[in-house]
């Protein structure tokens, strides 16, 4: 018979039974750790960023060196790739690659450029319709071909990419039975920025928020046509994957960028009808909301109940969000990035104790960094919050 | 006159292109003082400020109402001749080293141009010594540094002591920005104050130069 794998002396669940335990705002036997690491991990092994992501066995080496002077952690969270281009499948930017673009041990930076038009609305509406599983995909195929030299808009461009989102797809797989081999599990199968979001990445900042005044039907439109296609695309993935959970990214529809109003008009008409599409499909949405989101997380309690989490990155007041949502979703952060650079082991100790006993009352919980853990983190720091959760984070 | 006043500044605080441009175009046409008109603009674009701190306008209210305001003063420009508006002080703004984010930075240099500061943008990636050697250039009473990563941190502090060792720390204030930047970052680089937001940037540095009076 075959044992299960425990993390710590008074673990009862595996990390799979756990993170599924929380989603579903079931008590686990202790609040399970998410750290978001990457970056992070170079700096702490000695190497480069552009090491990391471009000699595999140098990434795994990194981690399990974090793993093993750091955690252990409950959920790991991908994020890597060792092709730029593939990147740019979640976030479709500008970017500025360590060892290419910029020094080596730098981190790779995004740069927002207008690479999408204000007609590319009605196209993407018109694509959806014809082609309602492959949009979204074919969307991104024509942004990525304006953003990269080396990508084709036509057939070439498929064939460019595809090897290399393949290549990176099994890369996926070995490191996931890495990660389950030590006994954690896998945050998700699948990740990509929310259509309305990508909309402002790809057209810019200022010139989406005059979309949004001047053809806001079409914005909102667009952005609920491609619900279809990013369904079907998280449908595929997740089962190659063999992790049914997917990341929606929304990184421009806090209140920091946007009004309630609009949130309530152009972006969550969309972002509501993904989930639900993605929940009838078998898979959790997790939210990845960066920026404010305080004066949205009433509509956030529209979305189907027991079925999805949601990552807060600081900005969020994270113990309002447990008292709005708390009986709704899963909740997931936020000990910040300032605090994790600047801060003692002592304030992390702290601060991690009083979300465990507020955010974690009643389970719902997985403690996390505010987004991903900073490159220049004091180890120390980090190694707090993962061990917050074995002092203080039982339930039983 | 003083209706005119009163309405430009109301247009533009309720975010209304048209009736903003309109009510410019009527004003220099009946001969209202051009530096009026772009005096009644910059109080309308105040309360857009005082609206965003107290959350009944959000980031597209400023960005909308900053356009507004740059489309108004295209049509005053004509009509200003060799009347110039004295600037409420001089900052330099940049994205520090080894970061090149910039929408904050823009958002913030365009939100003190609007009120009335002249702004000199460095662009990304800021050496300390650039943002010194320009601020002594300019004669600059200001120093506006932004950053989203925290390794930000550090370029700030260099810069901070960049500034001190020139001489200048004294006779330039310094102000820190951006996503990750709080007070434990404000204390950590030794700057004079940190903004959460543009509005929050615009009032500190009136603050720092002196709010100034009413010109009617």
């Amino acid at each position: 018979m075959k044992t299960k794998k425990m993390l710590h002396e008074k673990d009862t669940m595996t990390a799979e039974e756990r993170f599924q335990a929380v989603i579903n705002l079931q008590v686990p036997d202790r609040v399970p750790t998410n750290p978001f690491i990457y970056f992070f991990a170079a700096k702490f092994a000695g190497i480069t960023v552009h090491e990391l992501w471009s000699e595999p066995a140098k990434y795994r080496a990194a981690i399990d060196k974090c793993w093993d002077e750091l955690g252990p952690w409950d959920i790991y969270y991908p994020v890597n790739t060792r092709f730029p281009e593939v990147y740019s499948f979640v976030m479709p930017m500008k970017s500025l690659w360590p060892g290419r673009d910029l020094p080596a041990d730098n981190i790779m930076q995004l740069h927002e450029e207008e690479i999408m038009k204000a007609a590319d609305y009605a196209w993407v509406t018109d694509l959806a319709h014809r082609w309602p599983h492959l949009a979204y995909f074919a969307y991104f195929m024509k942004l990525i071909s304006r953003i990269w030299d080396t990508v084709d808009e036509g057939w070439r461009g498929y064939a460019y990419l595809m090897p290399r989102i393949m290549v990176h797809s099994m890369g996926w797989q070995l490191e996931f039975a890495s990660q389950k081999k030590r006994g954690a599990t896998i945050l998700h199968g699948y990740l990509q920025e929310a259509p309305f979001d990508v909309f402002s990445l790809a057209r810019g900042l200022i010139p989406f928020i005059k979309d949004c005044k001047e053809r806001p039907d079409e914005v909102r439109d667009a952005a609920d046509a491609l619900t279809d296609s990013y369904t079907f695309m998280s449908r595929l993935i997740c089962l190659t994957t063999g992790v049914p959970r997917a990341t929606i990214a929304l990184h421009r529809t806090s209140n920091d960028f946007i009004s309630p109003k609009m949130f309530d008009e152009l972006a969550f008409p969309s972002l509501r009808r993904l989930t639900d599409k993605l929940v009838a499909a078998g898979i959790s949405p997790i939210l990845h909301c960066d920026g404010n989101w305080d004066l949205n997380l009433e509509r956030l309690r529209d979305l189907p109940a027991g079925r999805c989490m949601v990552q807060f990155d600081g900005p969020t007041d994270i113990f309002l969000a447990k008292k709005v949502l708390g009986d709704r979703m899963c909740i997931m952060g936020d000990v910040n990035a300032d605090m994790l650079v600047l801060g003692s082991a002592t304030e992390v100790d702290e601060y991690c104790h009083r979300l465990i006993e507020e955010v974690g009352k009643g389970g719902g919980f997985v403690m996390g960094a505010g987004c991903e853990i900073p490159p220049n983190a004091k180890p120390e720091n980090v190694k707090a919050m993962l061990d917050s959760v074995v002092k203080y984070g039982y339930y039983k | 006159m003083i209706k005119v006043y009163e309405e430009l500044a109301t247009f533009i605080a309720e975010v209304d292109d048209e009736k903003t441009l309109s009510g410019v175009r009527e004003a220099l046409d009946s001969g209202v003082e051009p530096l009026l008109v772009v005096e009644s603009l910059r109080c309308g674009m105040s309360t857009v400020g005082e609206r965003f701190e107290s959350k009944e306008y959000f980031l597209p209210d400023l960005i909308l109402s900053a356009d507004i305001f740059n489309q108004a003063i295209e049509l005053v420009a004509p009509y200003l001749k060799s009347e110039k508006e004295k600037s409420r002080g001089s900052v330099v703004i940049g994205t520090v080293q080894g970061d090149i984010h910039d929408i904050g930075k823009n958002i913030v240099a365009t939100m003190l141009r609007c009120a009335g500061f002249e702004v000199d943008d460095l662009g990304v990636d800021v050496a300390p010594e650039v943002f010194v050697a320009r601020a002594k250039e300019n004669g600059a009473g200001m120093i506006a540094m932004s950053g989203l990563l925290t390794t930000a941190f550090d370029a700030m502090k260099d810069t901070v002591q960049a500034l001190a060792d020139s001489g200048m720390r004294d006779s330039v204030r310094v102000i820190i920005g951006g996503g990750p930047v709080n007070e434990t970052v404000l204390t950590y680089c030794g700057a004079d104050a940190c903004g959460k937001d543009p509005a929050e940037a615009v009032r500190i540095a009136e603050e720092f130069f002196g709010k100034k009076e009413d010109v009617l």
